[in-house]
């Protein structure tokens, strides 16, 4: 099937605008580097350039450059064998030949943005902090005792009930602190109009793949493949604050209706609906593709426009507390239960798949409740063990064989049966 | 040294995990406060089974021997937010009373944060405040005992950590000193302390190369007594179950700011590896081999334990001492003839 021309178009656009950043930088613009997971809408308010941390990762990853960037690590005495999707754009910061490196080299940011979750995360970043005209800016990542279980439905209006008023404060605190560095360290002004209106054009942006998610979620055949779904949703959200992120959501909305609209399926033998849950396997994309050929059985599912969907939308009059509402429990979404494995749940059944592969790496978050919600509901799952950019541990040969046999054994008798 | 625990602790008693648990609030509620320890010499794959085989170990141990009621009756259990495995392990807590019915004692989450910043003082304060309100019907007048009585507890470890730089303990001792002052009541333990004072002030000092020991934390003393048994001496460590343990007092300021007193001791407890900076990290390692008069740096490392190797380059440079990294380690164990062969390279290089 042929590719969606918003996946087409959004990696043009990436690489258009990572070439202009790159001019910019080079011109003496200030770089932020920004952890994924850690408020971004700030930067793009003050027009501060950023690059996300984890979308490096990926580009390194996909060039089948991590190796080297992590060898860079060691070398410095910096372990390679921890939380590699975070600290692979720090190998960029020491490398001594970016001519070489993927899309021109990452150039060296100014500020770098990161929430201190994690053991090791916030000493990478700390290692950046290191480096000669860069200063990192750390943000608590707070933990709640109690959380509502069904936060879906809770997060667009009554955020305040669902994150709790102690880390909304906090982390408003915090940005409020992050405004005032950015303004004495850049000496660009932040407006408070600009800033409600970048926060207008991000939920105009998520509630568009909100639509997006339901229409796939509903769509029999599915009309998309994840590989394609990723960028589309995904490289308009590291714009996201912008019209041009904005219109891209939509266009991906309007492309995936028109597909359906004319009964078009990434597989046209879909024998089984599959899920995703973890992050993309960003060294081997094929493999999503091979499944299909082989089996029918697609991937309907993945995070990345299901958390565009459900995890960004934030309506108030306040924006940057609205804002702080967004991040305060990003990770607590997709990886804290009972918030992410009664989702997983919710978006299993809304999208009646038939089973669950569920990549659990060695820092695997929250795994066992995922797993048993989802079980618990019926949903077949197989956990399967590999990590997401260190492909090390991960040979094709080893993830056929384990899915492959899954399906055989699991997943299509039960389809037939059912 | 001191004896052992040879009778179980009278009362209520309250387990937790982790060093950031500001203890003064469970004594002053009427528990005898008892901090959890693993064992690396029991299986721990229960307890792996929840919470993923990428974790430190210590915390598998620990939810094993919860789930088997190794610890005798708890009445309550509460964790802090001192290490990513803690809090992990909070949330398998919360979720085994969630969706199963596991016998386990109320569980509640303390999230101290440690950011030099006052907007954490402020949340800090309000979690010490929701902890107190879980406990229910703690007095002012409790709570200021109890933190005159935990100060004092932490004054007289520290006196006994002070005399590390004349050798009168090994590092094991040290470890025995601090898991006893973090299990047993307040009352039994300071007079126990008081005796042993006066006993270390008369002993000679103890054989071993002097070594600061930084790194993972440890719950057990097995790594600690084959290193020292091998020929070194741990005068200073930077461990939650060491001399971090007792930096730092809460005081007696107006009855009024109680609660502000203990959010300041807890946010800014030392430099744990797991939430402290490497720039703080590697000035306390300094300073720490200085006054220890240490003439080695050792980095121990379980794995799964991700902090603290990205410490250690920044940590040798400040140290000014041979400096030995060994990380991805078993969970209790060591080879402490390697450690000291690398100790001596080092020393050569
Ligand atoms: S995979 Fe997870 S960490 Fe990576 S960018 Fe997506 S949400 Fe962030």
């Amino acid at each position: 099937m042929t590719r969606l021309p918003s996946a087409t178009a959004a990696t043009a656009h990436q690489r258009r605008w990572f070439a202009e950043l790159q001019a910019q930088v080079a011109a003496g613009a200030p770089l932020a580097l920004v952890n994924a997971d850690a408020p971004q809408e700030i930067f793009r308010a003050m027009g501060i350039p950023y690059v996300v941390n984890q979308w490096w990762a990926s580009i390194v990853a996909a060039k089948r450059r991590t190796q080297d960037h992590l060898a860079r690590l060691r070398e410095r005495g910096y372990p390679d064998y921890t939380e590699q999707y975070s600290s692979t754009a720090l190998g960029s910061a020491f490398d001594t030949d970016p001519g070489t490196a993927p899309w021109g080299g990452l150039p060296q940011p100014s500020i770098v943005l990161a929430e201190t979750t994690g053991d090791a995360s916030r000493k990478i970043f700390d290692v950046w902090g290191e480096q000669p005209g860069v200063e990192f800016y750390p943000l608590e990542s707070a933990a709640a005792a109690t959380v509502p279980e069904r936060w879906w439905e809770l997060m667009p209006h009554r955020w305040e009930e669902a994150v709790g008023t102690d880390r909304l404060d906090l982390m408003t605190g915090e940005l409020e602190g992050l405004i005032r560095f950015l303004e004495q360290r850049t000496g660009r002004r932040f407006s408070e109009q600009r800033f409600a209106e970048v926060m207008a054009l991000v939920n105009e942006q998520e509630e568009r793949n909100r639509r997006t998610r339901d229409l796939i979620a509903a769509a029999r055949p599915c009309p998309v493949a994840v590989t394609d779904s990723i960028p589309a949703v995904m490289v308009p959200q590291w714009h996201r604050g912008t019209g041009w992120g904005r219109d891209a959501a939509r266009n991906l909305h309007d492309e995936v209706a028109e597909r359906i609209a004319a009964g078009s399926a990434v597989c046209p033998g879909e024998r089984a609906r599959l899920m995703w849950v973890g992050r993309g396997l960003w060294f081997d994309l094929d493999f999503y593709q091979r499944f299909q050929d082989r089996y029918g059985a697609v991937f309907v599912w993945s995070m990345y426009l299901a958390i565009a969907a459900d995890g960004y939308v934030r309506h108030g009059d306040d924006p940057l507390r609205a804002l702080a509402a967004r991040f305060a429990a990003f990770s607590d979404q997709l990886y804290t239960p009972p918030w992410s494995a009664e989702w997983y749940v919710k978006e299993a059944r809304s999208h009646g798949v038939d089973g669950v592969v569920h990549l659990v790496s060695d820092d695997a978050r929250g795994s066992w409740a995922t797993t048993r919600a989802l079980r618990a509901a019926g949903i077949p799952v197989l956990e399967l063990h590999a990590d997401n950019v260190d492909a090390r541990r991960s040979d094709p040969a080893y993830l056929d064989g384990t899915v492959g046999g899954w399906l055989e054994a699991e997943v299509l008798p039960a389809r037939a049966d059912a | 040294m001191l004896p052992g625990p040879v009778h179980p602790v009278p009362g209520p008693v309250a387990g937790y995990v982790g060093a950031d648990v500001p203890v003064e609030l469970l004594t002053a509620a009427g528990y005898t406060p008892v901090r959890l320890a693993g064992s690396p010499s029991e299986d721990a794959s229960p307890g792996r089974a929840y919470l993923g085989g990428g974790l430190d170990p210590v915390a598998c141990s620990i939810l094993t021997r919860l789930l088997a009621g190794t610890y005798g009756p708890l009445d309550v259990l509460v964790v802090s937010r001192d290490c990513e495995a803690s809090l992990r392990l909070f949330y398998v807590l919360r979720e085994l009373h969630r969706v199963t019915d596991v016998a386990l004692p109320p569980v509640h989450l303390v999230d101290v944060l440690h950011l030099p910043h006052r907007t954490t003082t402020r949340y800090v304060l309000a979690k010490v405040r929701e902890f107190r309100s879980w406990l229910g019907g703690v007095d002012d007048a409790a709570l200021a005992d109890a933190v005159v009585a935990h100060d004092r507890l932490r004054a007289r470890v520290r006196e006994i950590g002070a005399l590390r730089a004349q050798r009168r303990l090994t590092g094991t001792e040290m470890l025995d000193v601090v898991r006893t002052a973090c299990t047993r009541p307040v009352a039994e333990v300071l007079p126990l302390l008081d005796t042993l004072l006066t006993e270390l002030a008369e002993r000679p000092a103890r054989p071993g190369h002097p070594i600061h020991l930084t790194g993972s934390s440890h719950d057990d003393p097995a790594v600690y007594a084959a290193l020292e048994d091998a020929g070194l001496l741990v005068v200073g460590e930077d461990h939650d179950r060491g001399d971090l343990w007792a930096l730092g007092d809460v005081g007696l300021p107006d009855p009024g700011r109680l609660e502000l007193a203990l959010a300041e001791r807890y946010q800014s407890a030392g430099p744990a590896a797991p939430r402290a900076s490497i720039r703080d990290r590697a000035a306390h390692t300094a300073a720490a081999v200085r006054d220890r008069g240490a003439e080695g740096l050792l980095s121990y490392v379980r794995r799964f334990d991700d902090g603290p190797p990205w410490d250690f380059p920044a940590q040798r440079a400040a140290a000014g001492v041979p400096a030995v990294l060994v990380d991805r380690q078993d969970y209790g164990g060591v080879d402490a003839a390697r450690v000291v062969r690398e100790l001596h390279l080092a020393v050569a290089a």
